[in-house]
């Protein structure tokens, strides 16, 4: 159980040797996804998580927020194990936005926001009404991502970026401490990505929301993000700064491709492109 | 082994690990979010219970020899009530209404509504809008079940509980696990898989019905056909007090987890993310899928496309939400299968022909109508 208040100083996470492999049907020989991570996550920050295609990015994102468990190590979430925790007392601390958004069943857009309050609400399977106050939470987040004016229309009816926008909208819903993100910007046009990636950064600075979100984006990473995490082959390969982790012999090494690294004009924040 | 970074910084200023969410700005008019609320909920449960009783009421009016309302009326007021005596010896008409109608109409209700809810609970959990327990093989499975118990003499009861549903019910468990075991193998996994799949399932089962119907007894087999084919004749009050016993059961299960099956039609991930003891709501609808088709196939045989049809038919009018649609659901499917049994057994009266005849000539259509829609198409 969680309803203590969490500890004001330390950690979202500690992580201690966590490794992972999927199980696969008749041998658990298969090469772990990630292999003896051991590291600590700040609250109160922005961590962008870097690395190639099937590095272990999603999966660590999964893991902290308990969808998978991992095979070996701990895990503790404002010093508490994961492990012990239920599914609920998780999911009123930690938010997690999945890649894959896909809805099949006609719910409105306003239903599928208010499912965010279900770890709120104890009961037979989680029965209950939501309440006025449940309404103003959502109807809040929804208003934060630009979806308040969906609310009547049907998941299976908007588009990609106006789904991804309303279950950014669901995770707010859950008032979590922590907000995970698997790729937040792969299906936003440019409008939507800043729109995106300032809406995180003013939930972090004006509410103190510790965000951890996964990213191909290099760039919007190194402008957004607070501290970075290069992952490569199931291992931390850096962690740090934006200066301190885009560099071009590192991303060369873990991309395995040649990158130009400069400056923002903006912002003085390194500025990775692909040579021509 | 590479050396092994941590990402703490210096405690930052601010108080870490709290998270002000900021009170709510100005006060939100309640009706201003499109979401189901308790009056919502009262106003179309109410509505389709009244439907029903109202569908009840006219097919007991039909029939081979049809009964006017204020007939049926004073008769099933009458009996409830005890003011009027009816010498149920001497009225032939209180006698086919009370004790041959009325007991099929029943059966028939608690058998659709059964079913549809049933299909309700199987499409959010393998998130496929097209899974029936006819179409995915469930109900062969608890056919096989009830077969083995029939020709095998198992059908024997003991202590007072007839295996012939528990068989049933062990059937419908097994298939259910090797349909799920099916859809959740591999990422990508489309809707028409799982289609193709519940045709093999139902070959497989059908096979094995087919060989135990072969190597039995003439008069039992042609007993067996008559049954699988879905038929709702010749109930009588105690047959359906136990059909009602372990549908009950069923469905209170099913109706404790409406709300986490909302969340499940999300993926199982997200559901979890979201607070979903995931496996363990598994466990209890699967359980009550199986205990449900189990009790439905045992007394009535296989009768297809009612877990197809009234659930879509409920969301396309109403909602999505399990809350809604489980209880409605169940109301509409019992309605459907009364309706379709009174055309059964009365288009070519005094003879009839299976009900499955008729929801298999309107749910068949409708499932080509879905597989082919546009909308379904879309990333399945």
């Amino acid at each position: 159980m969680m309803d203590s208040e969490p500890s004001s100083s330390g950690p979202a996470y500690a992580l201690r040797e966590v490794t992972f492999r999927y199980a696969t049907r008749f041998h658990d020989t298969s090469e772990p996804v990630l292999k003896d991570l051991t590291c600590s996550i700040d609250s109160g920050k922005i961590l962008g998580i870097l690395g190639p295609n099937g590095s272990g990015k999603s999966t660590l994102l999964k893991l902290l927020a308990r969808v998978l468990r991992p095979r070996d190590g701990t895990i503790e979430l404002f010093g508490n194990p994961l492990s012990l925790l239920s599914q609920a007392d998780i999911a009123r601390r930690v938010a997690l936005v999945p890649q894959e958004t896909l809805q099949i069943f006609p719910f409105t857009i306003a239903e599928m926001v208010l499912m965010g309050r279900f770890p709120h609400h104890r009961g037979w399977g989680g029965w209950h009404w939501e309440d006025a106050d449940d309404w103003q939470i959502a109807h809040l987040a929804m208003e934060d991502l630009d979806v308040a004016h969906l609310g009547p229309g049907l998941v299976t009816d908007v588009s990609g970026g106006e789904r991804q926008r309303a279950v950014i909208a669901r995770a707010l819903t859950q008032q979590p401490q922590v907000l995970l993100l698997d790729e937040p910007t792969a299906f936003l046009d440019l409008h939507h990505q800043l729109d995106i990636a300032r809406i995180l950064r003013r939930l972090n600075r004006e509410r103190g929301l510790t965000v951890i979100l996964v990213s191909h984006d290099l760039n919007l990473a190194s402008q957004y993000c607070d501290r970075l995490m290069l992952v490569h082959h199931g291992h931390i390969v850096e962690g740090g700064s934006p200066r301190d982790v885009l560099r071009p012999d590192l991303l060369e090494s873990v991309y395995g491709c040649q990158v130009l690294v400069d400056r923002h004009p903006q912002s003085g924040l390194p500025r990775v492109s692909l040579p021509v | 082994m590479a050396k092994v970074p941590t990402l703490t910084i210096s405690p930052s200023s601010k108080e870490s690990g709290k998270v002000v969410h900021s009170p709510p700005a100005r006060p939100l008019p309640v009706s201003s979010l499109p979401t189901l609320t308790i009056r919502r909920w009262f106003l179309w449960v109410g509505v389709s219970f009244l439907l029903a009783v109202g569908a009840l009421l006219a097919c007991l009016g039909f029939g081979t020899e049809s009964i006017a309302f204020s007939r049926i009326w004073s008769i099933l007021g009458g009996t409830i009530l005890g003011t009027e005596s009816i010498r149920v010896e001497t009225d032939s008409t209180a006698v086919i209404l009370l004790q041959i109608r009325l007991p099929r109409v029943l059966l028939a209700f608690f058998v659709g509504g059964s079913l549809a809810m049933v299909g309700v609970a199987l499409q959010a959990l393998l998130r496929n809008p097209l899974a029936d327990p006819f179409i995915i093989g469930i109900s062969s499975g608890a056919a096989l079940g009830a077969a083995i118990a029939l020709l095998f003499g198992v059908g024997l009861s003991v202590w007072s509980v007839s295996a012939l549903p528990v068989c049933a019910f062990a059937g419908a468990l097994l298939a259910l696990l090797i349909m799920y075991r099916i859809s959740s193998a591999g990422h990508g996994f489309s809707i028409y898989t799982l289609l193709l799949a519940g045709v093999v399932l139902n070959a497989i089962f059908s096979a094995f019905i087919m060989f135990l119907t072969s190597v039995a007894d003439p008069n039992r087999a042609f007993g067996m056909y008559a049954w699988l084919m879905g038929s709702l004749t010749g109930p009588d009050f105690s047959t359906l007090g136990v059909l009602a016993l372990y549908l009950g059961i069923g469905l209170i299960v099913l109706a404790t987890q409406a709300q986490s099956l909302n969340l499940l039609t999300l993926g199982e991930e997200t559901a979890r993310s979201l607070g979903v003891e995931v496996e363990r709501v598994k466990k209890l609808v699967f359980v009550a899928a199986a205990l449900l088709t189990g009790a439905v196939v045992s007394f009535s045989g296989i009768i297809g496309f009612v877990g197809l049809i009234v659930p879509h038919a409920v969301r396309l009018v109403l909602s999505a939400d399990h809350r809604l649609l489980l209880p409605v659901a169940g109301f509409v499917g019992g309605m459907f299968l009364m309706l379709a049994d009174t055309v059964a057994r009365t288009v070519l009266s005094p003879g009839e022909f299976p009900v499955g005849v008729v929801t298999a000539l309107v749910g068949g259509p409708v499932f080509l109508y879905l597989l082919t829609n546009r909308n379904m198409r879309v990333g399945l």
